[in-house]
């Protein structure tokens, strides 16, 4: 990370930590929806940013880990343990979808993803025995943290901020390491990788192993926020609209999911003023978007950074298409 | 001497059409043996079958003698079997450098050391080497799709070498290659085939290249082998001829 880098990101941490202190309590469930759905793109962008796996499930497991803590704690299990067992939870079902990967890629695997996330949603709102349905589950308590409890909003903002801290230094550290690389040889090139000593068979489980269960871990923290959970927001549209933070804030970039979480977050508020147009230009905006910088606002920002500098770097996949044609 | 691979027997059909057709051979421990043949005689699928990349459908590969018939990529690299290919590949986002470390992390340790250990899992050392070896030490931090063609075809065959392997297959190493960078290629597989004992086998079209580079030639057509011997004697053989030549 260059200087500039390193200063924006600190200027921001702080002010994350500042911003509750001058928002009213709608602010401040606001920034907290955005620090539980940072967690859970920051999930998706491993899977596919860097892994290049595409997942329309992601939803789904922030639905799983929501579900799993709601029912843990009305059963008395503490928060902490509830928490943990959703990630974990999540860990082994992402394990398992990851299967598929192995077999096919690309939209392939995005239906495959999209029948386990309409799966998940079925047993969410049938299996009422254990969900209890369409009628959801009230009252998830918010945690208390070593005697301080979390219950206010400014409290469980602090936790909510903390358990993305955490979580962001645990996968800077996982894409830092020799996986991170062979997360984005798997993207680039696996018949490549494979040849190279890769394990592309683990990694590919890995990779759709640890972003679900941040989906799950998001999950277990959106449950405590909102304190009452139903099957219907855990729908596709939830999964959608992780992909589009991702994408918008931009794919395989460290920090796209912070980026693009808030731009989804924020920009359907400050829409209200249109009032019932919100929607339509919230898609136009989308479309516009997209169409100017596919690779998203970071890679918008490093786009105008690399002309500014001077520097010629990235850009190289014409040579290897131009290599194949060969 | 003892062979390092021993290919016996391997056939692979597709549907209907036989592409490799019983080929049997033995390389032998040092020696640089280069497979020559017309389009479509069956030369990539040989490798992609000895390498794992595809299931034979009859026959058998032996490496130092051991079975090795249906192994996966990423076992057999681990066995100090490692590859080029005809066609670009390198990871184009990544830097050259990575592209190396890459190369070579996954001799390091287990998956979990891997995790817990250094970023580049000790090997920055060696894939500096490594760039200093092949001349690209200017390029090392520019991502490897900037680099040219033949930049990137040196930059594949570094990325082949780096865990130290016993045995290299190169898939037409001199492919798309232009001259100058052609002679710089081959001075560099003869300075580590020198330095390591390592032991090569070369696909090429390109006669010169395979004359200068290689001790022992195998000529395959329609999926059979129909010639084998020193490279000067290959290029004189009349059924050779003919195979190129058509009938």
């Amino acid at each position: 990370m260059t200087r500039l880098g390193g200063i924006v990101v600190a200027v921001a941490a702080v002010a994350a930590v500042a911003a509750p202190f001058f928002l009213k309590p709608f602010g401040i469930f606001l920034i907290s929806t955005w620090a539980v759905l940072t967690i859970a793109a920051i999930g998706l962008n491993l899977t596919l940013g860097y892994a290049g796996q595409i997942s329309l499930a992601q939803g789904a497991f922030v639905g799983i880990g929501a579900y799993t803590v709601a029912l843990l704690t009305l059963a008395g299990v503490p928060f902490f343990v509830a928490f943990i067992a959703a990630g974990l939870l999540c860990f082994a079902i992402g394990w398992v979808l990851g299967y598929p990967a192995l077999r096919v890629q690309h939209h392939y695997l995005a239906f495959v993803t999209l029948a386990f996330s309409t799966l998940v949603f079925l047993v969410l709102r049938n299996e009422e025995w254990l969900t209890n349905g369409i009628y959801g589950i009230a009252g998830t308590l918010r945690p208390t943290l070593f005697g301080w409890p979390m219950g206010g909003a400014r409290h469980f903002y602090f936790l909510c901020l903390g358990v993305l801290a955490a979580l962001s230094l645990a996968t800077w550290w996982i894409l830092r390491s020799p996986w991170g690389r062979a997360f984005v040889a798997l993207r680039e090139n696996p018949i490549r990788a494979l040849s190279l000593g890769l394990d592309t068979r683990r990694y590919t489980l890995m990779a759709f192993a640890i972003g679900s269960s941040l989906g799950g871990l998001s999950g277990a923290l959106y449950a405590p926020l909102v304190q009452f959970i139903e099957p219907n927001s855990f729908t596709l549209g939830l999964s959608f609209n992780l992909l589009l933070m991702v994408i918008v804030g931009g794919s395989g970039h460290f920090f796209g999911p912070f980026v693009g979480a808030l731009i989804a977050v924020l920009l359907p508020e400050w829409l209200r003023v249109t009032e019932g147009y919100y929607l339509i230009v919230y898609a136009a905006a989308v479309m516009v978007m997209m169409a100017v910088c596919p690779t998203g606002v970071l890679g918008l920002i490093e786009r105008a950074a690399r002309m500014l500098t001077g520097r010629r770097k990235a850009a190289g996949t014409q040579a290897l298409t131009e290599g194949a044609g060969t | 001497m003892t062979a390092v691979l021993e290919v016996s027997n391997l056939r692979k059909t597709f549907g209907g059409i036989v592409a490799v057709d019983g080929v049997s051979f033995e390389v032998r421990a040092g020696e640089i043996l280069g497979i020559i043949g017309p389009n479509g005689s069956g030369k990539s699928t040989l490798f992609n079958c000895v390498l794992g990349q595809l299931q034979p459908s009859a026959g058998e590969v032996r490496i130092d003698d051991k079975l090795t018939t249906g192994m996966r990529p990423c076992d057999l690299n681990r066995l100090g079997v490692s590859r080029t290919f005809q066609l670009l590949q390198v990871f184009p986002q990544l830097s050259v450098r990575d592209n190396l470390i890459l190369a070579g992390q996954e001799h390091q340790g287990s998956m979990v050391s891997r995790l817990f250990g250094r970023a580049d899992a000790g090997m920055s050392h060696a894939a500096g080497q490594m760039v200093d070896f092949f001349r690209l030490s200017h390029l090392a931090d520019e991502p490897a799709g900037s680099l040219s063609f033949g930049q990137q075809k040196l930059l594949d065959a570094a990325m082949a070498f780096m865990a130290g392997p016993r045995l290299v297959l190169l898939d037409e190493p001199a492919g798309g290659v232009n001259l100058t960078m052609l002679g710089h290629l081959r001075e560099r597989l003869h300075a580590y085939h020198a330095e390591r004992s390592a032991t090569f086998v070369v696909i090429e079209h390109q006669m010169e290249f395979v004359m200068a580079l290689c001790t022992r030639v195998l000529v395959l057509a329609e999926g059979r082998l129909i010639a084998e011997g020193r490279p000067q004697d290959i290029r004189r053989d009349p059924t050779v001829i003919d195979a190129y030549l058509g009938h």
